[in-house]
């Protein structure tokens, strides 16, 4: 009786998320799979099945070469840059204070800036995207290039040169990145015992040893949280991208990252297969490169 | 202003209506012929709607008058209040008490693809902008009805005329997607360069006739802080290419689009391309400014409001765009592309002249009875002349613009192809019949005129590209003769 | 950024006051890296095109409201915006409900294939949401669900549930057991006791991860993109966005475009000052175990 009541409340709670994700999640991307042995152009009734041609296109296609390349420099720089600033930040905002009276403390108005470091957080992705086409514009009438022009500085390409342009939407993101792991990693912080600090500081332990060697190890498991997030947020550079190069990764397609090449390829150039297969192979790689990530940083219990 | 051997106005308007658009030598615009090429496994093609003209001279395609119309138009420099205050006015005037759903957008392909193919089409689509559809691969799927009744059936202000007969030839050879009439284009543009005739006047400068006259004057005007040329190199630089196909025209003749339009081999490699890119990269490097770009059309055309541009590539629709913002000592002018070699194919005073606004009726919609009839409505003289004064734009509408009091850069514009006569430089169609390499010529463009490759290289890079189309067999081809 | 020197306070030792001072010029600068561009969008509002297209730290000349009242009219910015409430509110809760009861379910009772259900949510982190647009059309369709709220709604709270089994299970895990044991003995039915003690006890990561699908799901671009495409009214506040964007250029309409997005911020930012504290608090708690 106790089993059965068991089993009935196992399959009662899990019966709606499964439907919803098998019917909405699961077997759209079943049927991605399978497009992408098709030439489907999207309009068609008639689906031509053309086996694995698809994939040995991709070989030769150097515009996915490229796209991918650019994906992993996001999925790097982000989370790197991202987390390192973050970090920075959170390490002054809770012990930059003196060490006036009993241990370290937080600067004066610290909690102003944390909510100020939000603030980009809550904004919408189309939103930033037309702000820093402002702050971009590559005449002196851009936010950046206005304060350049008054040091005498020529205006920048921010997003039209080729080298510069990816970066420059890798700062955005990290701009507005940063304040959400200022919190993490604050919160990580103030968790961490106060006498740990004022043993150190008593050995006399400077400000920078103490970051490295008491802060970072007693933040790990708070970073690695951290570099997951942003992992998924990587993908989602697509909107910021469009919004804020243009449609097809400008300069040159070097701000392409694959998302945005399978959309064109899909809708605007009516290759549905053909995107499908590139969505395939982004798949094999996510997968790969998650469990290489998850093999070497495995532990116990907890999967964060 | 003072141009030798000034028309009238009225001598003008009714010039842009019935002369227009001959394109090309000959008159033989009827016969142009685009074949259906036969791609790999396409699906036999669905059995397009024709519709019987029924004997009512006023209801020509039997239209329920109770049966909703939706409309969808792209919202670009001409607005949509055109068809809602105009249009759509006039079909429920016509059928009185009728329902018309109205919807406007710049991105028709995103909003409409999906509810095409899901069965779910608008009657009424003007399918234009950079976001356009795909009309052979729409066409190939039968969700285009065929314009062939509307041209036959009689024309609003004449029963006894047909409407083919009441427009400009051109709308008929550019009605063919894959052998078909299955397009509208409706509106008349002049494109070349324009610029600030009152600058001119002031300053005392002449619109220079030959490349050296152009590259002259920019020098005169970069001591002034002006620059003399800048396209907008944001978002789909495709002014700029259309530039330069248009001046590899005037070096090449036609052919060169023709060529480039059919895939034939080696077209973009061809002599008049490679220079047409070379001299407008060299005026690039010497008088233009790489900020450009990083700004999009209208950004771009601020900057020529204020006298910081002298020439900037696009059609006579500018004039409209920027109509909130012309301050008075601003008069919009065309100018032709100057002479390049001293031996171009055309004359100097050639300019393109073309049709435009893309409209299409649904075959598989509610109601492409009533989508027919209100393509038909449009097509009428007061639809045709309401539009030109709503939008300061004409129409294929023959004499549809007379009486219409229009402004300078259209006036303009008409004396230049009064001037240019036969010369007519036509447009690049591969833009809408090969979405892929047309995108890719807007990227590359600015790769080129950025410096970051030679033209040679540009020219390689194209061909290479239409190469790949030619052989991509998933791809429905066209052809044209002229 | 222009370097900029602050005195270092005097404090009673010297080194913590330079280096607090030294805080405060990193903290400022990123701070003023937020707050110029926002300031300078919320100005742009008031500036005519001339002024958007001069120079940059120049101040309107006049103060110009109608661009506001353009933005609101034209871009009807309202209705998306409570278009987007409307649909992130559902699809959280919905995402939060369902997410917590398959996780709890999967990280505290044993059955046959629960490792493989729990690998079958997970596997959805892998899969570009982008792929699956053409299809995902049809599936909606399919249901009658396409331009309609429910339909969007429905799709958001699937499409973050990967990552919200994920997290949540990896948090259940940590609850101690012997609370629920207690209970379940004391007579307390299975969901009972789920909705009762364990949903208290796991407040700090759920408010965490309800805090990260807010965001996520406000953000959200692509699905409505092709969701509701045929129903303009419907749209959600970034399609708005982008809508706008687009026409900014075609009307050459600048000053509605930064009037625009500042009516999207502000809001927004009030909201988020109301609730910073809980916010802040929840993310941080949540997060650390």
């Amino acid at each position: 009786m106790e089993r059965l009541r068991k089993y009935g409340f196992v399959a009662g709670f899990l019966a709606v998320p499964l439907t919803l994700y098998t019917v909405f999640v699961i077997s759209p991307y079943a049927q991605a799979f399978q497009l992408s042995l098709t030439s489907w152009n999207g309009y068609s009734s008639i689906v031509r099945y053309v086996g694995l041609d698809n994939f040995g296109r991709l070989f030769g296609d150097e515009v996915f070469w490229r796209a991918l390349r650019n994906h992993g420099i996001l999925l790097l720089a982000l989370p790197l840059t991202t987390i390192v600033i973050a970090l920075f930040l959170a390490f002054l905002l809770n012990l930059g204070g003196g060490t006036r009276g009993a241990g370290m403390r937080g600067v004066w108005g610290s909690g102003f800036y944390r909510v100020v470091f939000f603030f980009p957080q809550v904004l919408a992705v189309a939103v930033v995207g037309v702000l820093f086409q402002a702050v971009y514009r590559p005449d002196e009438d851009g936010v950046i290039n206005g304060v350049l022009a008054r040091f005498g500085v020529a205006p920048v390409g921010w997003l039209t040169e080729p080298d510069l342009a990816l970066w420059s939407i890798i700062a955005v993101m990290v701009w507005q990145a940063v304040g959400f792991y200022v919190v993490l990693f604050s919160a990580g912080m103030a968790a961490i015992p106060k006498d740990y600090f004022e043993a150190a500081a008593l050995d006399g332990a400077n400000r920078v040893r103490l970051f490295f060697s008491i802060t970072l190890p007693l933040l790990r498991d708070t970073v690695q949280v951290g570099w997951i997030y942003l992992g998924i947020a990587a993908f989602d550079g697509f909107a910021l991208i469009q919004v804020l190069a243009g449609e097809k990764g400008e300069p040159d397609g070097a701000t392409t990252i694959l998302p945005i090449t399978i959309y064109n390829t899909a809708f605007s150039y009516q290759k549905v297969g053909y995107a499908s297969a590139m969505g395939v192979a982004l798949f094999f790689l996510t997968v790969t490169f998650a469990v290489l990530t998850l093999r070497t940083t495995r532990r116990e219990r907890v999967e964060l | 202003m003072t141009h030798p051997g000034e028309i009238t106005r009225r001598q003008l308007l009714r010039r842009i209506g019935m002369t227009a658009l001959a394109a090309g030598p000959g008159a033989g615009v009827l016969s142009a012929c685009a074949t259906a090429g036969t791609g790999g496994g396409e699906p036999a093609a669905t059995p397009s709607t024709s519709l019987p003209a029924s004997a009512d001279p006023r209801n020509p395609f039997g239209v329920d008058a109770k049966k909703a119309l939706e409309v969808v138009i792209f919202s670009g420099a001409y607005g949509d209040a055109y068809a809602k205050e105009v249009h759509e006015a006039l079909y429920k005037q016509a059928f009185p008490g009728v329902t018309v759903t109205h919807t406007a957008t710049q991105e028709i392909g995103t909003l409409l693809r999906p509810r095409l193919v899901g069965g779910d089409a608008p009657d009424v689509i003007n399918n234009s902008g950079p976001k356009s559809m795909d009309l052979a691969a729409l066409a190939a799927e039968g969700h285009l009805a065929d314009l062939t009744p509307l041209f036959d059936a009689p024309s609003v202000d004449d029963p006894a005329k047909k409407v083919r007969d009441t427009v400009t030839p051109a709308v008929l050879a550019n009605a063919l997607v894959t052998g078909k009439n299955l397009v509208l284009n409706y509106t008349v543009s002049h494109r070349a360069l324009w610029y600030n005739a009152k600058l001119f006047a002031a300053k005392g400068w002449k619109v220079p006739a030959t490349w050296q006259e152009f590259t002259a004057l920019g020098e005169t005007a970069k001591k002034e802080g002006i620059l003399l040329f800048a396209y907008p190199g944001q978002k789909g630089p495709y002014y700029q290419l259309w530039n330069v196909l248009y001046t590899a025209a005037k070096i090449g003749g036609n052919q060169v689009i023709l060529d480039i339009d059919n895939l034939v081999d080696n077209a973009w490699t061809a002599e008049p391309m490679q220079r047409a890119v070379t001299v407008w990269v060299d005026v690039q490097t010497k008088y233009g400014d790489k900020a450009y770009f990083g700004l999009d059309h209208t950004q771009t055309q601020i900057k020529q409001l204020q006298n910081k541009v002298l020439f900037y590539p696009v059609g006579s629709w500018i004039e409209n765009e920027m109509v909130k913002d012309i301050p008075d000592d601003f008069e919009y002018a065309i100018a032709p592309i100057p002479e390049v070699t001293g031996a171009d194919k055309m004359p100097y005073g050639a300019i393109q002249v073309g049709v435009g606004e893309n409209f299409v009726v649904a075959a598989k919609g509610e109601n492409p009875q009533g989508g027919l009839e209100y393509l038909r409505i449009m097509l009428s003289k007061e639809g045709a002349r309401r539009f030109t004064e709503k939008t300061k734009n004409v129409t294929v509408v023959n004499g549809a613009a007379e009486g219409v009091d229009l402004p300078a850069g259209l006036l303009s514009a008409a004396r230049a192809q009064d001037k240019a006569g036969q010369n007519i430089i036509t447009e690049a169609r591969f833009e809408g019949w090969y979405k892929e390499l047309f995108d890719y010529g807007t990227e590359q463009i600015n790769v080129v005129m950025a410096g970051r490759i030679t033209p040679a290289e540009f020219c390689a890079r194209m061909q290479k590209k239409a190469d790949d189309v030619k052989k991509d067999d998933a791809i429905t081809k066209q052809t044209r003769s002229q | 950024m222009a370097p900029r020197t602050t005195a270092p306070r005097r404090m009673d030792r010297p080194r913590p006051g330079v280096l607090s001072g030294l805080s405060h010029v990193a903290l400022a600068v990123w701070a003023l890296l937020i707050i110029v561009p926002l300031l300078w969008t919320f100005l742009a509002s008031f500036k005519n095109n001339t002024e958007i297209f001069g120079d940059p730290l120049q101040l309107p000349g006049a103060l110009r409201l109608d661009s506001w009242g353009r933005a609101w009219d034209k871009a009807h910015i309202g209705q998306y915006m409570l278009n987007t409430v409307i649909v992130v509110f559902f699809g959280t809760a919905g995402t939060m409900l369902f997410g917590s009861m398959a996780a709890y379910v999967l990280a505290r009772y044993r059955f046959v294939g629960s490792r493989l259900v729990y690998y079958y949510f997970v596997a959805g982190l892998a899969f570009p949401v982008f792929l699956a647009l053409g299809p995902l059309f049809f599936v909606v369709r399919q249901f009658g669900l396409l331009n309609s709220h429910v339909g969007l709604v429905l799709v958001y709270i699937a499409y973050s549930l990967p990552f919200t089994v994920f997290f949540l299970a990896a948090f259940f895990r940590t609850l101690p057991a012997a609370v629920a044991e207690a209970a379940l003995i004391d007579g307390a039915s299975h969901t009972r006791t789920f909705f009762q003690i364990m949903v208290p006890m796991a407040r700090p990561g759920l408010v965490s991860i309800t805090i990260f699908n807010v965001l996520g799901q406000w953000n959200q671009y692509l699905l409505p993109l092709v969701l509701l495409a045929g129903a303009p009214d419907k749209w959600v506040l970034t399609q708005g966005i982008a809508r706008i964007s687009t026409m900014a250029g075609y009307e050459a309409d600048w000053p509605g475009l930064f009037a625009a997005l500042s009516i999207t911020i502000l809001p927004v930012m009030v909201v988020y000052i109301i609730f910073q504290r809980q916010i802040q608090s929840g993310l941080g708690s949540g997060a650390l175990k």
